[in-house]
């Protein structure tokens, strides 16, 4: 499995538009998570791992809930969550479509 | 007390050494006499090493493979052979009380065994709702109070 950080961006965007439920976007970073430990992931470009990585453990677990039906985190913590985990040293990634969610975050950071 | 306490420790250590020597060249002739009587008990092939030593070389043998990858916030050897590995906390501003998760890494150094949860923790650290999964990828939810009882679980 080769991981890179815009597929890992997609399902953060997914489950912000709604195209993905959290608990879909637990499992998919659960199975990353499942073929790391058996030593299958490469990661490109290799020096992005770190944040691939963070990205991935990130989105394993997004779905936990405070009490059935309600979960931990709003949109924006998950928000915030992309940016600090993939986004934290910024990027300038080619097709790069996230550059919204990025505006509206800083927007956010600055209210 | 981690691996960098260690050499910390034992720079410390051969700074003594040196020390001494240059006293016992100035004062030979007392250097018998002032020479403290050793602290640390000696330690023999036979002798096994203490649960604590023990705990320490798990952590500073086994760290390179689990600490990058789930131990950003840190890990603890626990007494029973076993390392815990913390992820960083994923804050929540809109939980109440509750101020984040984070997933714990378990590796057993007996079996080679590993396993992990979610846990979620109250602004004052405690750990108020775990959220472990079973092999058939079943999760569950088991909350607890601020007291650490159990309350309930879906």
């Amino acid at each position: 499995m080769e991981l890179n950080l815009q597929a890992v961006r997609r399902v953060f965007e997914d489950v912000l538009s709604g195209r993905m439920l959290r608990e879909q976007a637990d499992r998919w970073a659960h199975a990353v998570v499942q073929e790391e430990e058996t030593g299958v992931v490469t990661y490109s470009p290799p020096h992005e791992r770190e944040r691939i990585w963070a990205g991935v453990m990130y989105l394993y677990g997004i779905d936990t809930m405070t009490a059935p039906g309600a979960y931990l985190h709003t949109d924006d913590d998950i928000r915030k969550g992309m940016i600090a985990s993939i986004d934290a040293v910024g990027d300038n990634l080619a097709g790069d479509d996230a550059a919204g969610y990025r505006a509206t975050a800083a927007m956010h950071h600055r209210t | 007390m981690t691996i960098d306490d260690f050499r910390t420790s034992m720079g410390a250590a051969s700074l003594d050494v040196r020390r001494s020597a240059g006293a016992t060249t100035e004062r030979s002739a007392f250097a018998a006499a002032v020479v403290p009587l050793r602290q640390i008990p000696p330690t023999y092939p036979d002798q096994p090493p203490s649960p604590e030593r023990l705990r320490q070389i798990d952590r500073a043998f086994f760290g390179p493979f689990f600490r990058e990858k789930y131990g950003a916030g840190g890990d603890r050897a626990l007494q029973n052979h076993r390392i815990r590995y913390y992820g960083p906390v994923q804050p929540s501003n809109n939980a109440g009380e509750l101020a984040g998760r984070r997933y714990v890494h378990e590796f057993d150094t007996m079996t080679g065994l590993t396993r992990g949860w979610h846990e979620t923790l109250d602004q004052m650290g405690n750990v108020r709702l775990i959220r472990p999964e079973r092999l058939d990828g079943m999760k569950r939810h088991y909350q607890f109070g601020s007291n650490g009882r159990y309350e309930r679980s879906w």
